[in-house]
This record gives C-alpha cells, structure tokens and sequence, in this order.
C-alpha cells in the first residue's frame, strides 16, 4: 500500500544512469529522501515536478529497515514554474530549499515549519525575495531553536534597549551591547531589531504590500544566515549568490 | 590480494568510473577488450587518446570541435545571423535531428544553478554578448532546459541582452508530439494552454 503525503521537493541528485535522488520534505513524515526510478530517461511519472521548491501530493512505498523510499508518482500541487522566473527568484527559492534541507532533520515531523514555507513561497515572486526570505529566516530560526535572545547582551546579560548600539559577529551566539562586541563584529540598526519584533506578530501577508528594498533588514538577515550557518558548521552556497545579487 | 592480474584490475577500476559502468559491466567489458584483436584494441586506446588530444572548444560558439571554428560556425550554407542558445554541447544533436535549424549555436557548458554554485560567472555569457555586440546576430533563439534553472538562464539572456537591437526568442514548451493529454503532467499542460496560438 503506497504512503502518500503533502510535500515539498527539496533537491534533487543524480543517481545511477537514469535515477534521481530526491530529498523531500513531507508534512506527515519530516524531511525523507527517496528514488525516483527513471526520472531522468522519462517524464512521464514525475514530468515537472521534481523542481525544487514544488509542492506535490508525493505517494510513495517504504520498506521496513530501508533508509531510502521508493516513489511512485507525484501530483503538483504549486510549482514555482507556473510564474515567472528570473535568476534572483531562482537564488531565492534555492537559498529556502538549502536552508530547509540543511536544518530540518531525518523523519522529524514539524508542522509549523512546513506551514511557514507554505505561507513564505507565494510571496517569493520575481522581483520582491527580500521581504519573504526575511520573514522566512527569522521564523526558520526561531523554530528551530537557532534564534538567541535578541533583547539582551549575550555577555554581559544587560538589556538592548532602543538606544544603544547593537552588535552580532560570525562567532558569537548573539547579540552584544557597544562595550561587549568583538573585533569586526558588523551593527545591527534599531529599524531592523523593530522589524524582527514586528514580523513575530504578524503573518507575512501583513508586508506583502510594502515596498522592500534590499537594504531593509540587511543586516537582521546577515545576522540569522549566521546562527544557520553556525548550526549547520559550513557555508550555504546560496547565501553567496544571494550576496553577488544586484 | 586482488582476483585478477594487475594489469586487468587496473583496466577494470578505470571502466568502472564511466558512467552507468558497474562492477560487472566493467568486468565484461575488460574480458572483451583482452579477447579482441590487437588492433581492435589499439583503434580503441588511440581514439581514447585522440579524444582528449585534438577536441577543444569552438572559438566562436563553445562547442565541442576538432576544427576550429566548428563545421557548424564555418559553414557556408548555415544562416550565421540566426544563433541558437543552449546549455550543453549534447543539446546540439537533439536540434540537429530535427533537420528544422539552419542557423548556428552557442553553448553556455551549464545553467544558473544556485544549489551547485554555478552563477553567471561560470557561464559562457561574456562571448554570447561580444557576439551580439559585433552585430554578428539578428535573432537569438534561447534553447534552455524548461526547467527552473534554464528558465532562470534565459530570463537572465534576455535582460542582459535587453539594450542591443537583436530578436530573442524562447522555444515553446507543451505536450510532446504523439503523447496523450490524458498522461501530461500539471505543469506541462498549464505552459501548453499559457503558449497556445492562432489556427
């Protein structure tokens, strides 16, 4: 009897002359991979809807004692090639993706994630990521328990208020006050902490219709690529190209 | 210690890193090499050694060659005006088989790929636009993948390529000649409604 489970395609890798390996993440059994038999000789099973970031009803066979499953079938639900795509789009869609793969463990069931990539990937149009992928950050940190306090120095203990000057570095699990930050820490500015307390009061819908220059939250989105990164120990490939974008 | 002589494992080890070569294909495949005649065997270790000695890139388009420019970009009875864009020397074939394109081509070697790193830099993009630039072009028709990353790609082509006085077509994407409605998936039959014409 085939499983079946709302899902959204992670990535995909080549395997064997003909096979994909296809990292899913499924709302009914966290984060699986599986082989899509033939997925590259045909389209017929699997068509369009092995692209990253497409969301499918995937039904699928595993086998007791069998770390990868077997899929059968997927039926496309939202996939990102019915808008328009450019490169930046792109860029964004795979930086959810790796972010998505690189956090989420093996079979961990987590709703709330999965219901915030849902909310997120509407937003992440051709020509508006910035807003999105803010939201998208912060919430993937927070839920996943990356997200350190953002009211208090991490050194000392005292509370940022308002005023103060606020810092983060690469290696250091926080924010520090002026008198605590580390040599070549980078600022984090007033409007982007605002921000960040804004944003976990609303529903990204509640930005949609603001207009998001990439300046905005600069800074608050280097800080949680950060504590991604500093969890998942490596680079994201994609925070690079996010960062060559124009 | 190994089954077979040296000089067999070795060949064995090297078969397997071609791909679709397993261990036992690659062990079937060394038997027939040793079975067949030295001069089968020479013929097949010389074109190996030619492949890698006289193939080069076209200087114009990027494809594969053993002539310079390319039987494709030297032809006299090609339309050199009309370029076809592709992402791998191997698409070349595919279009060629069609007997439908007289124009030329240029190949990109791969497409905007964020998850793999490959970003426009690692893209044979600065020719492409030296080429339109020479006014060599009148119409440059973008063959990427249907796929996030060929769309991408051309989506990229085209605002890059937005301020010269070229034609930039995309190829249409649809139901595959002699396929049946009834099997196409989602994606395929919303961009075969969304590109549909005139009769």
């Amino acid at each position: 009897m085939l499983k079946q489970s709302d899902a959204i395609v992670l990535r995909t890798y080549p395997l064997r002359e003909a096979d994909l390996l296809v990292t899913l993440f499924t709302r009914e059994e966290g984060k699986i991979r599986g082989v899509a038999r033939s997925a590259k000789r045909s389209k017929r099973r699997f068509g369009g809807a092995l692209e990253p970031l497409t969301r499918v009803r995937a039904y699928y066979d595993q086998k007791q004692g069998q770390e990868l499953v077997r899929l059968d079938s997927f039926d496309v639900i939202e996939s990102p090639l019915m808008h328009d795509i450019d490169y930046e789009r792109t860029v964004a869609l795979s930086y959810v993706a790796e972010v998505l793969d690189g956090l989420l463990p093996d079979h961990d069931v987590n709703d709330a994630v999965f219901r915030l990539t849902l909310s997120v990937l509407p937003h992440l149009e051709a020509g508006s990521i910035w807003m999105p992928l803010t939201y998208f950050d912060l919430w993937m940190t927070r839920l996943m328990g990356l997200l350190p306090e953002l009211g208090a120095c991490i050194v000392c203990g005292d509370e940022l208020n308002g005023s103060g000057r606020v810092f983060f570095h690469a290696l250091a699990d926080g924010l520090m006050c002026a008198e605590h930050k580390r040599l070549a820490s980078s600022e984090m500015s007033l409007p982007s902490r605002q921000l960040a307390a804004e944003m976990f009061r609303s529903p990204v819908d509640a930005f949609a219709a603001e207009p998001w220059k990439r300046q905005r939250g600069a800074d608050l989105r280097k800080f949680l690529a950060q504590c991604i990164e500093r969890h998942i120990e490596g680079k994201l490939v994609t925070s690079i190209a996010l960062a060559k974008l124009d | 210690m190994s089954k077979f002589a040296e000089p067999m494992a070795r060949l064995i080890d090297e078969l397997k890193k071609l791909p679709g070569i397993g261990g036992k294909t690659a062990q079937r495949l060394a038997f027939h090499i040793l079975r067949a005649s030295d001069e089968d065997a020479d013929l097949l270790a010389n074109s190996i050694r030619e492949v890698k000695a006289s193939l080069h890139l076209c200087s114009v388009c990027n494809n594969i060659t053993d002539v310079d420019p390319c039987v494709y970009c030297s032809s006299a009875t090609r339309n050199q005006r009309l370029v076809c864009v592709v992402e791998e020397p191997t698409n070349i074939a595919a279009i060629e088989k069609t007997r439908s394109f007289n124009g030329v081509y240029h190949v990109l070697h791969g497409a905007l790929s964020p998850l793999h790193g490959v970003g426009p830099e690692h893209l044979r993009l600065t020719s492409l636009s030296q080429r339109v630039d020479r006014g060599e072009i009148d119409e440059l028709i973008i063959a990427t993948n249907p796929t996030v990353e060929g769309e991408a790609t051309a989506t990229y082509i085209s605002r890059m390529l937005k301020s010269f006085p070229v034609k930039l077509t995309r190829i249409a994407t649809g139901i595959p000649a002699g396929s049946d409605i009834e099997y196409a998936d989602e994606v395929t039959m919303a961009k075969a409604i969304e590109g549909r014409r005139e009769l």
